[in-house]
């Protein structure tokens, strides 16, 4: 058996990848100073570091060298032989995930309580029933000003509070797992991975309002996460942690699921009571709000899996423990769902003040293609597009308001240079316009129009008075919509309008798209002197537009394609252009 | 069964201690799609198979959703790490070098996960 580990990894993606070189030469190193018996050196697909060239990890001492020059491969094997630390190698990560929320998630067996009660589980709850009480439990809740991570950001303990003070003979709690976004899916692998930690937090919740009911309103497209749940939930069962007098207590709550058809417009809380109503998934106006008047007209809170899934570590760590990560308006951590055109998609958490270039190019390694990054979305639907030159902003829910984004539920879709900014907002209002429920004429109509004028544009048909007229419907979605939907779903317009006027300019001026993405602005054709006439694209043209032989060559009927882009993609000479 | 009292919760969350070598498959939604199920399978034949001293274990997503399926393997003396984009072929390589050999696998961890 080995004594030492040593990973090693070239993460430098500008040249040819030199992990095997350096592997064989840190191997003779080793052998030199008579250790290769001691020590087992391992090439790995990942090391978690990017860009830093040669970057070596020692466990089990748990140092971490970056930018090693091959010449530092025999100095560093001498070190392990002297129990020596390096230092002008170490290096010192510049951001780190925190993982609170997904604590559980990939380490315990989700469908097993006793893992769940081997990593703190449900001592919360039993803090919260037998030491705190209602009312100092509100206090701690207040004091790590957690504030909700399903969007908007309102802080959890108002709401809390609100219901608490109304008197009622029922009251409800409900956990919004209604995640609709495109790309965003933390809600789920939370709910998929550690199921009780969001139970827990929907108990404290209902004991800090006095509920006795609760209900998960999950999406059915989550078979998984509502099986992993429905068996949490027989668990709790069996051992008191829910029904009658839980855990000796004279509290008692029942917790159902309620299964959601995938309407968007559900993750909206007036128009999910509806939903668990038995009625028609629409939004309400409000005042009144749901902790004074919500399910069945009793005062009830929703919360989202996220934010309840931070409420177990919240109770039992103290609200002064939270409010200490993260940033002056925002506590605790933040779990985005990092998608798109970026190398390493996943899930990432955060403390709130971490930098966008953070998490894009540190943690998740930067852009699939090696092209630079264009812009990041945030917020899905109801969010914006925030340009590369500001992604130096730190993540908080003011800072991405003030850029026309918003914080939304933790989608993040990275785009580089390929991606059109008439195109993406284009696809994110068209979803709106498809989800918005029809109750209000501003959603309705307005977001209508507004695709109208996108797919204009994007076709080549657009006026510059298109602009100002978007900006108008807007503005008037923004003051006049019923629900959060309406009010937001101009938001991918509005921000890259802002940002990228000239991309629209040149879309509707010159009827040209930089990015090369709207079919109608562009044109296929083959450039005769890149062209070494392999016929390949002749072969992969799926509506025959591409005429010729390999001996006279090739070209494009313009009449006939359909801008799909296929012999783009297979020409290996790039002798095709796109313009 | 018999409903946990206060007390009868501090002690059960004491009582579960989770040690000797394992190994963990993600099997979230994600992990599902890539081909988890197969893997996990897998490990729970060779080791019937093998007589092999190791515990196979299901977990959730632990977030590095391209490389999945995600297996974590825990051995003692080594230190433990996550494989990642495991089929079939790297899990024999597990089987044979990681557990039996005691030799981590070349190529195959993703050290970026949690």
């Amino acid at each position: 058996m080995y004594a030492k580990t040593v990973l090693i990894k070239d993460t430098d993606t500008t040249r040819e990848d030199k992990t095997r070189e350096a592997y064989t030469r840190l191997l003779d190193c080793l052998r030199e100073d008579n250790l290769h018996d001691h020590v087992q050196v391992v090439r790995v697909s990942d090391i978690g570091i990017y860009e830093h060239g040669l970057v070596l990890k020692i466990y089990p001492d748990n140092i971490t060298y970056a930018n090693v020059q091959e010449s530092g491969l025999k100095r560093i094997a001498d070190s392990i032989r002297d129990s020596k630390v390096l230092e002008e190698f170490v290096f010192k990560p510049k951001a780190r995930q925190l993982r609170l929320v997904l604590r559980n998630c990939g380490k315990i067996n989700p469908e097993s309580i006793d893992e769940y009660f081997a990593s703190e589980g449900y001592l919360g709850l039993k803090k919260a029933i037998s030491d705190l009480g209602q009312q100092k439990l509100i206090d701690e809740i207040k004091l790590s000003s957690i504030r909700g991570r399903g969007g908007a950001g309102y802080p959890t303990w108002l709401k809390w509070n609100f219901a608490r003070e109304v008197k009622a003979d029922q009251k409800f709690v409900i956990c919004n797992a209604d995640e609709g976004d495109p790309g965003a899916y933390m809600d789920r692998s939370i709910l998929e991975g550690d199921p009780h930690s969001v139970i827990e937090g929907l108990s404290i919740a209902a004991f800090a309002i006095g509920a006795s009911k609760g209900y998960f309103y999950v999406r059915a497209e989550y078979p998984l996460a509502v099986e992993r749940i429905n068996k949490a939930i027989k668990q709790a069962y069996d051992h008191g942690l829910l029904g009658k007098n839980i855990l000796g207590s004279p509290f008692s709550l029942d917790l159902e699921i309620r299964l959601g058809a995938g309407a968007f417009v559900c993750g909206e809380e007036t128009a999910l009571i509806s939903s668990i109503e038995g009625k028609r998934g629409t939004p309400h106006p409000r005042p009144p709000y749901p902790s004074v008047k919500g399910l069945w007209g009793k005062p009830t809170v929703i919360n989202n899996v996220e934010t309840l899934a931070n409420i177990p570590q919240i109770v039992l760590k103290g609200g002064k423990w939270f409010s200490k990560i993260g940033t002056q308006t925002s506590k605790g951590t933040k779990v985005f769902a990092v998608t798109g055109k970026v190398k390493n998609s996943g899930l990432v958490e955060i403390a709130m003040g971490a930098t966008l270039r953070e998490i894009v190019m540190d943690i998740c390694g930067g852009t699939l293609s090696g092209k630079p990054i264009k812009a990041v979305q945030t917020g899905g639907p109801s969010g914006g597009v925030i340009p590369q030159d500001l992604l130096d902003t730190p993540v908080d829910y003011e800072n991405l308001q003030k850029l026309g984004s918003i914080m939304g539920s933790g989608g993040m879709i990275v785009m580089d240079e390929d991606d059109c900014m008439v195109d993406i907002p284009k696809f994110y209002l068209g979803f709106c316009v498809e989800e918005s429920c029809g109750k209000c004429a501003p959603c309705r109509i307005g977001g209508f129009q507004m695709l109208n004028y996108l797919k204009k544009i994007s076709e080549g048909k657009g006026e510059i008075s298109d602009l100002p007229q978007l900006k108008r419907i807007s503005q008037a979605m923004q003051k006049a919509s019923l629900c959060g939907l309406g009010q937001t779903a101009s938001n991918p317009v509005l921000s890259t309008l802002k940002y990228f006027e000239a991309e629209y300019k040149e879309h509707i001026l010159n009827k040209h798209c930089p990015a090369g993405k709207c079919s109608h602005l562009i044109t296929y054709n083959i450039i005769e002197e890149k062209c070494k006439r392999c016929g390949i694209c002749f072969t992969n043209c799926p509506v025959n537009a591409i005429v010729g032989d390999k001996e006279k060559g090739y070209s494009v009927i313009q009449e006939k394609c359909i801008k799909c882009g296929r012999c783009f993609d297979v020409c290996k000479f790039k002798a095709i252009l796109r313009k | 069964m018999a409903k946990l009292t206060p007390e009868g919760l501090d002690k059960i969350s004491k009582a579960v201690i989770i040690e000797g070598d394992w190994i963990k498959v993600g099997m979230s939604s994600c992990g599902i799609a890539a081909g988890a199920e197969e893997v996990y399978d897998f490990f729970v034949e060779e080791a019937k198979k093998r007589n092999l001293k190791i515990e196979v274990k299901k977990c959730g997503c632990a977030g590095s959703c391209y490389a999945e399926p995600l297996v974590e393997v825990k051995v003692e003396g080594l230190p433990s790490v996550v494989y990642g984009r495991v089929n079939k072929d790297v899990a024999g390589k597990i089987i044979e070098k990681h557990i039996i050999a005691k030799m981590l696998v070349n190529d195959c961890i993703f050290d970026s996960v949690v």
